[in-house]
Parts: structure tokens; sequence; C-alpha cells
């Protein structure tokens, strides 16, 4: 019989803040190195004229912001904890690898220049023991929840892994 | 791209991507992502890797690109959906197709189901909700 790891479900960790707030030059690198050429991303006047007040990051830059970053700090401010923390308990448990298997983003509004994020994260589901081609184990997903500076809600992201005991070779 | 020049069933213009170490690694620190899967072959062959890979947030900003280079600039991406498959490693090429799932003229909402497909495999499937 698998361990119970439901304890582990739920809870609320955060906030965890970003470095920088949203600045052109991270988004002009990012747009740089996936090949977009979006105008609003990089034009005030494109991005007026698809009615936005300045320039907009593109959201699928949503994680990169409060991301560690090269230090793999987290910024001041930001709470301690990790809504991922049964990964850990299940590699202990003997389901040592990990997968990731879904990124789900929505989004409720674009950044702006200026804007600071900062998200909330909880432990959203963790599965029955599964069996599956790689080996057996969990999918257990993370439900982030992403804010801006007025605090309101700007997009959320569910991240789901399978954290599992390789099937033999 | 206008809303009303948008049906069920439109194709999307294919998207060919070279995988590159530079794309990897300049994803990847554009990510603000520093694992070291990401950028160091050695640390990644001890993980039982043969080489690097793409980092999660570089595929999203892919897809992401991949749509709003067909849909403009006046389309608001509302979400991205993706199941990750093969990794994306250098000396691959990842081809993007896409078709319009469903337009509900009322709300303005398009929804394009997509595949981001290298010689492993489908590296990406999904689907992203635009808004008009």
């Amino acid at each position: 019989m698998a361990e119970d790891f439901s304890v582990y479900l739920g809870g609320e960790f955060g906030p965890f803040l970003a470095w920088d707030e949203v600045n052109a030059p991270m988004i002009r690198h990012w747009c740089e190195a996936m090949g977009d050429t979006n105008p609003i991303y990089t034009d005030p006047a494109a991005a007026r004229a698809a009615g936005y007040n300045d320039i907009v990051a593109p959201p699928t830059m949503l994680m990169a912001w409060t991301m560690n970053g090269y230090a793999g700090k987290r910024p001041p401010g930001s709470a301690e904890g990790n809504a991922l923390a049964v990964l850990s308990a299940m590699s202990e448990a003997g389901y040592p690898a990990v997968v990731a298997v879904n990124c789900e983003q929505e989004y409720e509004r674009y950044l702006q220049v200026g804007d600071r994020v900062t998200y909330r994260a909880t432990c959203e589901s963790i599965s029955e023991e599964k069996a599956t081609a790689l080996g057996t184990g969990f999918f257990v997903t993370e439900l982030s929840t992403f804010y801006n500076q007025r605090n309101e809600v700007v997009g959320r992201q569910r991240f789901r892994v399978l954290q599992y005991r390789p099937a033999a070779q | 791209m206008k809303l009303a020049d948008i049906r069920v069933g439109a194709v999307l213009p294919e998207l060919t991507i070279d995988i590159t170490a530079k794309l990897i690694v300049g994803g990847a620190i554009a990510s603000r992502d520093f694992q070291n899967v990401h950028h160091d072959k050695a640390a990644a062959q001890a993980l039982g890797s043969p080489d690097i890979f793409m980092n999660i947030l570089t595929t999203n900003g892919l897809v992401g690109r991949y749509v709003t280079d067909w849909a403009g600039p006046d389309a608001r991406l509302g979400a991205v959906n993706i199941r990750l498959g093969a990794p994306n490693f250098p000396g691959d090429r990842m081809t993007f197709s896409g078709c319009v799932d469903s337009v509900d003229a009322e709300s303005g909402t398009v929804v394009v189901a997509l595949a981001g497909r290298n010689q492993l495999g489908d590296h990406v499937t999904g689907t992203v909700t635009l808004h008009f």
C-alpha cells in the first residue's frame, strides 16, 4: 500500500517576490531569444495602437519575473517554504525521479513596465499512485497565483509533475 | 488578423525553429532559469540526458510567439495550456503546426490547437486561447 501524502495537500505559500519590476530590457532580451517580433512588446506606439498605455510584457514571461535567478536566492521580503515539499518526501519514500508533464497558464491582464509581480502557491492536487510508461508514481499539481502591486490577479499557473520510481529497464 | 477573418479549422502557417545550444541557453537566461541542465552539457549527461535541453519557460515563450505571429498585435493571449513530451536537444529542429479549434464571435474568443514536433516526436502539444 502506497504511503499517504495527502498531508501535503493545500496550504498557502508566499508571497514570493520579484527581483525586478517589469522592465523593457528584460522584455527585449526575452523577445530576442524567442524571435518574437510582436511590436506591442517593444514599441510604445504599437502598444498604444493595440489599446495599452505602454509596452507590455509577453504574457508567457509570467513565471520569469519571480525566478530566483543566478544566485538561486529569493528576493528580500519573500516568504519561506515551498508548495511542492511533497516531492522531496516522495523522493525519500522511493520515488526519486521527476518529470514535468503539463504547464497551464491563464492571463487575466497584461503586465506593463513598472508593474511589480508577486505570487502565492499551493499544492492543488496529488493523484493516487499510478502506473505509467516511465514507472509508478504520483501526479502533483502546484497552483501559483500571480498578483501585481495593486493586488490584482495577473494570472495563474498550474504546473503538473510526475514524481516516480523508474520502471525496471 | 481580425476576429471576423478567423474560421474554425483554419490552418496556421508552420514555423520551424532550429534548436541550437545558443537558443537553449539564451532562452534559459532570458527566463532567469539557471538550472544546470539548460546550460552545462556535462551536468546534463551526469543526470542521464544526452545533452542540455530546452526549459519549459522557453517552450512557453515559443508557443506564445507562434500563435501571435499569426494572430497579430490585436490578439490578447488568454491562456497557454501545454503538455510536455520529447526534449528539445541541440542540433534538432522543431516544427510548429496548428489550427483553429473554436471561435466564439460573441465573446471574441479563439482557441488554437497546436503541436511542436522534433525528430523524437511531440515536444509540446496544447491549446492557446486568444481574445480579440
